[in-house]
């Protein structure tokens, strides 16, 4: 052992001295180097970790809003199909019923008109009649007046009679 | 290992570091490699010697470095921060590899990254080109040439702490992490003896097994001695190796032979700071680890994995 000692000048202070350094450079190296480092790296892997998951969960939610956005679309076009269907049949239904109605309204209204008219007619004709008969008589008055001869009078008086 | 080296040169680049008197110009200056670091100044009783100081510039380097990393850190790395996060990263992937399990590298790992750290700048900084700074003192054969730099680890002062520290922390590790009992048992096994008085009746086989196991009880117990030593002269040998190979293909051919030769010392203080710090992993990672448990395990058929 001496000669080992002595071949090798092995000094217990020299040792005690590497083992400080030794200390001092781990100290140094966890606190200055490994810890914060580390500590950082474990961060960054955290939020790249959280990132990924995060694009993750919005690409999930990106394809259920477009699955339905697309459902929506596809339930309006349906639904808007039908309604435009529907109201094209409602339409139709009230066109005809309202050309049904109306060709009832033409009818009525023809029909009455010509009520009226031949009731006009008849009135018109049964006026002019009394105009006419009226007319002839101021005529015949006047005639009558204007002749004094009896039987001229007479005469005109039995024409005028088979006249009226 | 002597090396001599012109005198004359020596002056110019020493003279104003030591103030040596320039009438010595015509004694011969010599450099010996010597297995152990020289002194190269004193503090009362306290020898500074090359390898001490060199380790001491390692710290410093060490501090610069990690100063550096803290003030520049930033969400998204740049640089340096860049540059230790891709080694850190990598490093724990590798040590996972080791241990099997992210826990136990998250515990071993700062001293297993000091340990490269420390050994890898003194293994380089021994071989950095500055053998031409020192002192000149009178030794017994004349004037020797003392270099101010050699690596910490070219030094059994150097390397003895540090194997010494991942022994002694491996076991300090197996007692948080196993219990005392249990790693006290591995190498005292107490179990085994108390085992000869409880298991005789129901099995006699115990009486021959149980010296057996307080044996080999007290073979891990040298055997830890045994890390420390391996550990420490494995790293001081190649490293002192690769100092007195360049200093002899200096001596040979100067400037052109070494360069290859300090291309490879280059590689083999990676190696070397890499073998020690994987050792010390494996020291930690073996000492946190049941035996019983492995047992128990191994004959229910488990594995013995931790889920990262």
């Amino acid at each position: 052992m001496d000669s080992f000692i002595t071949t090798f000048h092995i000094d217990w202070k020299i040792i005690i001295a590497q083992a400080i350094n030794f200390v001092i450079v781990l100290i140094i190296l966890y606190f200055l180097v490994l810890k914060p480092l580390r500590k950082l790296m474990a961060e960054r892997a955290d939020s790249i970790k959280g990132g990924v998951e995060d694009a993750k969960r919005n690409a999930e939610l990106l394809k259920t809003t477009k699955d339905e956005y697309a459902k929506v679309i596809a339930d309006a076009r349906a639904e808007a199909h039908t309604i435009f269907q529907e109201g094209k049949k409602e339409a139709e239904e009230k066109k005809a019923l309202m050309l049904e109605e109306a060709k009832k309204d033409v009818e009525a209204m023809v029909a009455s008109g010509k009520k009226n008219l031949e009731a006009e007619k008849a009135k018109m004709m049964e006026d002019a009649k009394r105009e006419i008969v009226s007319l002839v008589v101021s005529a015949t008055e006047k005639l009558i007046t204007d002749i004094t001869d009896d039987s001229i009078d007479t005469k005109v008086t039995k024409r005028i009679s088979k006249i009226s | 290992m002597t090396q001599e080296i012109n005198n004359t040169e020596l002056n110019t680049n020493l003279n104003s570091e030591t103030g040596a008197p320039t009438e010595t110009a015509n004694t011969e200056i010599t450099h010996e490699s010597t297995l152990y670091a020289e002194p190269i100044a004193h503090i009362g009783n306290f020898t500074i010697t090359n390898s001490l100081f060199t380790s001491w510039i390692v710290v410093v380097i060490i501090f610069i470095i990690a100063l550096a990393v803290r003030l520049s850190l930033k969400k998204i790395p740049k640089g340096i921060q860049n540059l230790f996060e891709l080694v850190i990263d990598g490093a724990l992937d590798l040590c996972d590899q080791v241990t099997n399990s992210r826990k136990i590298t998250n515990k071993a790992f700062p001293i297993v990254f000091s340990v490269f750290f420390v050994v890898l700048l003194n293994n380089w900084l021994g071989i950095l080109p500055l053998g031409g700074f020192g002192l000149i003192e009178a030794g017994e054969h004349g004037r020797a040439f003392i270099p101010f730099i050699r690596s910490g680890t070219a030094d059994i002062n150097g390397t003895l702490p540090l194997a010494i520290l991942s022994v002694l922390g491996a076991n300090i590790f197996g007692v948080i992490s196993i219990g005392l009992w249990k790693t006290f048992n591995k190498y005292v096994n107490l179990k085994a003896i108390g085992g000869i008085f409880t298991k005789i009746r129901k099995e006699p086989m115990v009486l021959l097994t149980a010296p057996i196991m307080v044996f080999v009880s007290a073979l891990e117990l040298i055997g830890e001695f045994a890390k420390i030593a391996s550990l420490s002269f494995r790293l001081f040998g190649n490293v002192f190796a690769g100092e007195v190979l360049l200093a002899s293909m200096g001596a040979i051919i100067a400037y052109v032979l070494p360069t290859p030769f300090l291309l490879l010392e280059v590689f083999v203080g990676v190696i070397q700071a890499f073998i020690f710090a994987i050792l010390t992993l494996v020291y930690y990672t073996i000492a946190s680890q049941d035996h019983d448990d492995e047992h128990h395990e191994e004959s229910e058929g488990g594995e013995h994995k931790d889920v990262h």
